[in-house]
């Protein structure tokens, strides 16, 4: 029987545990500070996304899984689950929450390589197929990957976390993604968080470097037209890139084989209603579930520390460099090109991926210097390219750092 | 914080593998290019063979800046030509009147005494 004491007594003790259970209690724990600007740093970036429209599709979805995932209490996303590389199955199910068992597509590389499905049957190679030497374009834009692994083993990352830091540079997202989940998956977050932000910057970050390193003259250089590419052509490219680049590099096999089979399923017409699946239903269902994920591991823990800073500065540094050896290639290649097959310099940008954001760059910064100057199908092969180089850039650091 | 995990791995390390690295890329890629080079090579000859003999070959070259500007007007005049707005009329297709009891006429009238 409980007298009026012990009854005050237990009623007070429930309210305290309630309290104690809310996530407001989490909030006055050691790190509720670092939760407190994680959720401000996840504001901001959904303000970036919503009002300024920076790559919102996965910007938004990565702020949402980073307000989520640091939110005391709601045990969405746990890093130790994941720890030392590796999933811990023997506890996982006992212990996950949702978006621990949405993060496994992360984890096992599945979700980069269905967004590679779709981004492939969205793209059109016609450009590259009909002017291969934008391969060279898109091939000297990741100079700046390898030069900021260097940057970031200076700074006292890992060879894995500089692998990963320098393929920011790639300007790829699920590249990027894929490569760190492989070789630094505690730096998930940070990297993805700078990869799309710098890809959403394209229009601010390129524009000075490429008026700094070419002339006028060099930027009204009107580009002869690309000659017609036969259905034939379309079919067969994708299917020998495939093959040549899976048995050169068995290692960025996953990448290439998802790009080139969605161009493949778009290509040869017979398949549309796949074609349409993965570019629409499949690769707006696979950018939900990696964005939130993906923002579920920006934990205050991981992401409230210098090496963050770090990331920042070499990813923007990565990007620059990747832009500059473009453009510098493609002025390299007009000294040994004849009248009326010279480059126009400013396509040279657009080897840093980014589809289609840096060949539109290169177009607006042409048609600046000259107004009746069209470049975006020029820009369009080596921004393609720039997809296939740093898939390869991935797979060649995979086979070295994994 | 521990950022400097010891791998084994010094500067020289680092230096050949970036350096490897990049080669590979350019390797990958210049092969690449050879190899959609002779392709284009093979199937540009295979459309100039299939050519009716005499036809006038077809050069492609940078179009005229009015025949662009031709191009981009025809494009706005076409879509603007497209159907963005609804007409606003409402045409009536069909009527269709259920029947009830309530609404029948022969219902709402006296019948007439059957002589038979």
């Amino acid at each position: 029987m409980y007298t009026l004491t012990s009854s005050s007594d237990f009623v007070s003790d429930s309210l305290l545990k309630f309290v104690e259970s809310t996530g407001i209690a989490g909030f006055f724990t050691s790190m509720g500070w670092g939760s407190v600007a994680m959720i401000c740093v996840a504001f901001f970036l959904l303000y970036l996304a919503i009002r300024h429209k920076f790559e919102p599709l996965l910007l938004f979805t990565i702020a949402f899984g980073m307000l989520l995932t640091n939110l005391p209490g709601a045990n969405l996303y746990h890093t130790e689950l994941f720890a030392d590389g590796h999933v811990h199955w023997d506890i996982f199910v006992a212990n996950a929450g949702l978006l621990d068992y949405l993060y496994l597509g992360v984890k096992l590389g599945i979700y980069p390589c269905l967004i590679f499905v779709g981004v492939g049957a969205m793209t059109d190679f016609g450009p590259l197929i009909a002017n291969p030497k934008s391969f060279l374009l898109g091939a000297a834009a990741q100079i700046g990957i390898f030069v900021t692994f260097l940057g970031a083993f200076a700074l006292g990352f890992s060879p894995a976390q500089a692998g990963s830091i320098g393929i920011i540079g790639g300007a790829d997202g699920p590249t990027a993604i894929y490569l760190t989940s492989m070789l630094a998956p505690e730096l998930l977050g940070p990297i993805a968080v700078a990869a799309y932000s710098y890809m959403a910057l394209v229009p601010v970050i390129q524009p000075p470097i490429m008026r700094a390193l070419t002339t006028q003259k060099e930027r009204a250089i009107k580009m002869r037209m690309l000659r017609p590419v036969s259905k034939l052509e379309r079919i067969l490219f994708p299917i020998i890139i495939a093959v040549i680049i899976s048995l050169l590099l068995p290692s960025a096999a996953p990448l290439i084989g998802c790009l080139m089979l969605g161009n493949l399923m778009k290509e040869c017409g017979v398949v549309d209603r796949l074609s349409k699946t993965v570019q629409n239903e499949l690769m707006n269902i696979v950018v939900i579930f990696l964005g939130l994920t993906v923002g579920a591991t920006a934990t205050a823990e991981a992401f409230l520390n210098f090496r963050t800073l770090g990331i920042l500065v070499l990813g923007v540094l990565a990007f620059a460099m990747g832009t500059a050896s473009g453009v510098l290639l493609a002025k390299l290649m007009n000294l040994f090109s004849k009248e009326g097959n010279k480059i126009n310099p400013l396509i040279g940008s657009a080897g840093v991926s980014a589809v289609p954001m840096a060949a539109r760059v290169s177009q607006t910064e042409g048609v600046k210097a000259d107004p009746s100057n069209y470049l975006l199908m020029h820009a369009m092969g080596p921004n393609v390219a720039g997809v296939v180089g740093s898939a390869v850039a991935a797979g060649i650091l995979l086979s070295f750092l994994g | 914080m521990n950022m400097l995990i010891v791998t084994g791995w010094g500067w020289s390390e680092m230096l050949w593998v970036a350096l490897i690295s990049i080669c590979l890329v350019f390797f990958v890629l210049v092969l690449l290019v050879f190899i959609m080079k002779l392709f284009g090579f093979v199937f540009t000859r295979r459309a100039a063979a299939a050519a009716p003999a005499g036809a006038p070959a077809v050069v492609q070259g940078q179009l005229h800046e009015e025949e662009i500007a031709a191009i981009a007007t025809a494009l706005k005049l076409y879509r603007g030509a497209l159907h963005d707005r609804e007409s606003e009329v409402l045409t009536i297709m069909n009527i269709k009147r259920a029947y009830s009891p309530w609404n029948s006429k022969i219902h709402s009238l006296t019948q007439l005494p059957d002589k038979k």
